[in-house]
């Protein structure tokens, strides 16, 4: 009784990975699944069962609540998880290629001083990281949240991609094609995951009534 | 489709079964090959409900535990059919391929 109740104990500290709806639906099925796996006399769970709980876990807190039918809402997600690793290789980009940018400020600006060269890494590069760097848990956090079924943040993601299109433009208009092409093209690319994304997760449909009357609607 | 899926599927193909009844019904079916553990089972059980492909068809108290059983839906019926057949098919040409008579089916 006492090694049941030991090894009991064991599962449910490890169940305590999982979410805590999973675990308020089917932790005493689960539990009990374990408990009739369980060799006769063992105490302790076993470090393969420990790890497949712990991978499950991970994998139900993570993984989109979205039925696989419902296409454009699980790429969209996927679009998401991709925008997170382009924003994460344009801070590199920006960080890596400092050097070409200083270069080209040199090639159109030859009395450039040090101290200016230091106000534009701390006024405009730094900056631009550190925002890559947020980005990067934004992509993130709304690719998890649409994931799980949280429609507004639907909402969230218009600024977001409103900022963006307003800041390539913005940079466009200001010339940085000529400070750094490798920063445009990524910032280019993350602008058309972001357009691809905002397609799929506000579609838009359009329904003909009878009379021919034609409705539009936005939403999956 | 994954191997454990499809395994998960077949053992509720003939009716329904509860998760410790599911995990021995893929080791019988995989000759052995296939030991899912329970962790990896309900994660499958999870996605499957979600998708609609399976259902919850009851619920026992058995020795102070709940048992809950899983079923095939009409969705999840169909997906394994059109799996199956994929497997026969690409089975068959692989016998015929290697000049091999084709397995019965167990």
């Amino acid at each position: 009784m006492t090694d049941t109740t030991d090894l009991e104990r064991e599962y449910r500290r490890w169940l305590r990975w999982y979410p805590q709806s999973f675990r308020r639906e089917h932790e005493a099925e689960l539990l009990g699944v374990l408990m009739a796996g369980a060799r006769e006399g063992q105490r302790r769970p076993e470090l393969m069962e420990c790890l497949d709980l712990l991978r499950s876990a991970l994998l139900m807190r993570l993984r989109p609540r979205v039925p696989r039918s419902n296409r454009s809402v699980v790429t969209a997600v996927k679009l998401l998880y991709l925008g997170a690793v382009v924003e994460l290789a344009a801070a590199v980009t920006i960080v890596a290629t400092t050097g070409d940018v200083r270069s080209a400020i040199v090639a159109r600006n030859p009395g450039l001083t040090a101290g200016q060269w230091h106000a534009v890494v701390a006024g405009q590069l730094e900056p631009t990281v550190v925002a890559a760097g947020l980005a990067v848990g934004f992509w993130l956090w709304m690719a998890w949240s649409i994931g799980r079924g949280r429609r507004w943040t639907r909402i969230a993601f218009v600024p977001f991609f409103g900022l963006n299109t307003w800041s390539l433009l913005n940079g466009l208009a200001g010339g940085s094609a000529v400070y750094a092409r490798p920063d445009l093209a990524i910032g280019m690319l993350l602008w058309l995951v972001e357009l691809a994304a905002v397609t799929l997760i506000f579609p838009v449909k359009v329904a003909v009534s009878p009379s021919g009357a034609r409705r539009i609607t936005f939403g999956g | 489709m994954q191997e454990a899926t499809f395994l998960i599927l077949t053992a509720l193909a003939a009716g329904s079964q509860h998760g410790y009844g599911i995990i021995a019904d893929v080791t019988r079916i995989s000759d052995g090959r296939v030991r899912l553990r329970a962790g990896t089972l309900y994660a499958a059980l999870d996605r499957l409900r979600l998708d609609g492909l399976i259902s919850v068809d009851r619920e026992e108290i058995v020795e102070h535990r709940l048992r809950r059983y899983y079923r095939l839906t009409s969705e999840g019926s169909r997906q394994l059919a059109t799996e199956a057949a994929r497997f026969r098919s690409n089975a068959a040409i692989a016998f015929a391929r290697l000049g091999l008579p084709g397995e019965g089916t167990r």
